[in-house]
């Protein structure tokens, strides 16, 4: 989390002396709001993703190797260029298997206090979502195969809301999954709209 | 009849006689098709297929007419139908947002319409109730909107609510005259309006010519203007502007005629806490909503519009969900048309509780500016697509005269400036404004009970300069075309915003929940059998 917050300050200096310091008077009355705080996930979700993107990208590489080697024996030229183009997408494979789940996981976080739920997420385009609980309409459990298989557990929170109807948390330990939902849905709100 | 409620029925009623002839009229048109195979084919196969459908239409409409009966029963509006397969749905009183009514040219002759049930979920309404006589929808919207103040009341949230009158008194806001409608026609987009024109009558046209026709007529049509516009290049030019303003003028017509048809005698006004509409000059429609539940309303200007200081408001309400074929009806518009100046005294009649003052710059609110860095990447993100078109255009003509785009440097600067001085947000006690857009502006104001989530978004080159974009979130979003957002606001300003705004939100639904837990219980749907097509 601390490395998501120094990026995050990164460019701040940036910004010239044009701008006036934001009033806090807009806010009079507002509890503060560090950028500390965030809960991480549970470390297993690295390698969840690493299983997932594994799974996935072995799928893809397998049926791309059919053409390949098809076109390749029809056309044995085109075969170093085909071969190429196929190790460039292992080496993909690679990057988004090994390398990028520790990051996504970094970045990662959410925080609840006794209003609203944030999340933190995303590496090159990060995004924070707050949810004010009183518009929670319901909070979905998911368990797939393979999160089972780690113990873990993704809570899925749904508003009634258009464009960010739904904020999904992966990664959780399954049981703590459980508490929080049993939490939130004990403080969350009505659905009146 | 399954659900034994302990109040007594205290409303009844049933359809329109008439059901059954505007039935048989439907399926009239969907007759159509078979015609040609009655006229030319295999006669016999056509008769019957033409009884076929006429009788399961006719059985189909008298079975809706005998067997559809509405009730309020209790906290409850109970419809009931179908003959075999009981169906019966039961919308709670104070979750009908809207009873919406149309009526059609044949309609009026008759003095019957069709009315719509609105609530908060699901996709259209609820209920479609179709035909009644006038009289009854009256005393039908009378009944449910008195039960269901009585109902608050009885609740005990009348006093938190405002005044909830029995029957309230109605006020017109605004009603819109023929001068109005003509402004709206003038104001719209006329090319498109010419366009379907043209579309229109080339659909027409096709129907009658045969293909070689085309060719014939195009290829006449290139040699002929070719020669034209080489021999007397002035007269081509002066012909040419003359189509374009032909072009543009008819196109000034079409849509006032279209405005005058669909706005006839706009009427907005007030009966307690229900915001009602009126307009149309061939079918009629009407609707009201409780104020309550607008979620966003939006103050649009179009670059029109905005010249000759009109403005456009459109709000969302939670049950709105557009209905593609209901796009000409006008639904999406609270307002079709007012002076800019007009729209804030609007607001409180719109908002009682609203505190957020003026949203006209002069004098009044004084809108929070995002940062200056936003003049900056706008005047960049210009300059990189008008260099890349000149690029594009002297790579093609090597020409010096070919990169003219670079010409408009000085315009992209003034645009982003402009466009800087109009991005801005309030935020006040209870609403949250937010306004963007130079040429086209527009102002969205979400009172900040109604947010869902508010998100803060930042991309690598957002990171860079210490920006982020704010976005909020709200239910319903059908005719605003999205909630607000601001970009290039500072980073930390925005986490304080949004946190802001997530905390109040909670906060306000906390106090309002104790009051809306008793009433909003969902609508219940007790669906045995098929699903009968409304």
């Amino acid at each position: 989390m601390v490395c998501f917050a120094v990026e995050l300050k990164g460019g701040t200096n940036m910004i010239d002396e044009e701008i006036k310091p934001f009033d806090q008077s807009v806010l009079s009355g507002e509890p503060p709001h560090p950028t500390t705080g965030f809960q991480p996930l549970d470390s297993r979700v690295v390698n969840l993703w690493r299983a997932s993107s594994l799974i996935g990208f072995g799928v893809l590489l397998l049926s791309l190797l059919i053409p390949v080697v098809a076109v390749g024996v029809a056309e044995p030229r085109a075969l170093v260029w085909l071969a190429l183009a196929w190790l460039a997408v292992v080496a993909a494979a690679v990057w988004f298997c090994l390398w990028y789940p520790p990051r996504l996981y970094r970045s990662w976080g959410y925080r609840i206090d006794a209003k609203v739920l944030e999340t933190r997420s995303g590496r090159i385009f990060q995004r924070a979502r707050l949810l004010p609980l009183s518009r929670l309409q319901h909070v979905d459990i998911e368990r797939g195969p393979l999160e089972r298989m780690f113990g873990l557990a993704a809570l899925v929170l749904h508003t009634a809301g258009t464009h960010s109807a739904n904020i999904r948390i992966p990664g959780l330990e399954a049981a703590e999954a459980t508490r929080l939902r049993d939490h939130l849905i004990e403080i969350g709100g009505d659905d009146a709209v | 009849m399954q659900s034994e409620s302990l109040a007594a029925s205290v409303f009844e009623g049933r359809l329109h006689p008439l059901t059954i002839a505007f039935g048989l009229l439907k399926a009239a048109r969907g007759i159509i098709p078979v015609v040609p195979l009655l006229l030319f084919g295999n006669k016999i196969y056509g008769f019957m297929l033409l009884l076929a459908v006429t009788a399961s239409t006719l059985a189909t409409a008298l079975a809706r007419y005998f067997s559809f009966t509405y009730r309020i029963e209790g906290n409850e509006l109970i419809t009931q139908q179908g003959i075999l397969e009981r169906k019966q749905r039961s919308i709670p009183l104070e979750r009908i947002q809207e009873i919406r009514v149309e009526q059609g040219v044949l309609h009026r002759v008759f003095d019957v319409v069709d009315a719509k049930i609105e609530t908060g979920g699901g996709q259209g309404a609820e209920a479609s109730l179709s035909v009644l006589s006038r009289s009854e929808v009256d005393r039908l919207r009378q009944a449910v909107f008195e039960r269901a103040a009585k109902i608050r009341l009885d609740a005990g949230t009348g006093a938190v609510e405002g005044r909830v009158d029995i029957a309230p008194e109605r006020v017109v806001i605004r009603r819109l005259g023929v001068k109005d409608l003509v402004l709206i026609g003038l104001t719209t987009n006329h090319i498109i309006s010419a366009l379907a024109l043209a579309g229109a009558l080339w659909n027409f046209a096709e129907d009658f010519l045969q293909d070689s026709f085309y060719r014939r007529a195009g290829e006449t049509l290139y040699r002929e203007s070719s020669r034209f516009f080489i021999r007397e290049a002035t007269a081509a030019i002066a012909l040419a502007i003359a189509v374009a303003l032909a072009f543009i003028l008819i196109g000034l017509i079409v849509s006032t005629v279209v405005a005058i048809i669909r706005f006839y005698g706009f009427t907005l006004s007030l009966s307690g806490e229900n915001l009602h509409r009126r307009y149309g000059l061939l079918t009629r429609r009407s609707s009201s909503l409780p104020r309550r539940r607008i979620q966003v309303l939006k103050i649009e200007e179009k670059l029109l519009r905005r010249l000759f200081g009109l403005a456009t408001l459109r709000a969302d309400t939670s049950g709105g969900q557009r209905e593609n074929e209901d796009d000409d009806s006008g639904r999406d518009v609270l307002l079709p048309i007012t002076r800019r100046a007009a729209v804030t005294p609007l607001l409180a009649t719109f908002f009682p509780d609203f505190d957020a003052g003026s949203t006209e710059g002069a004098g009044g609110v004084e809108w929070r500016r995002v940062s200056r860095l936003a003049i900056r990447r706008g005047a960049v993100k210009g300059a990189i697509v008008c260099a890349l078109a000149a690029a594009v255009l002297f790579g093609v003509y090597w020409r010096i005269a070919a990169l003219w785009p670079l010409a408009l440097l000085p315009f992209v600067y003034f645009i982003s400036v402009a466009n800087y001085r109009n991005l801005g947000y309030t935020l006040s006690g209870r609403y949250f404004c937010a306004r963007r857009g130079w040429a086209g502006r527009s102002t969205h104001i979400v009172p900040i009970d109604k947010i869902q989530a508010v998100e803060v978004r930042q991309s690598p080159l957002d990171r860079r300069l210490g920006l982020a974009t704010l976005s909020v979130d709200t239910a319903g979003q059908a005719y605003t075309g999205g909630g607000p957002q601001i970009n290039n606001l500072p980073i930390d300003e925005a986490r304080e915003i949004a946190g802001a705004l997530a905390h109040r939100a909670s906060a306000t639904r906390y106090i309002e929940e104790r009051r809306r837990r008793i009433e909003d219980r969902g609508s219940r749907i007790e669906d045995r059998g098929s699903r009968i097509e409304d």
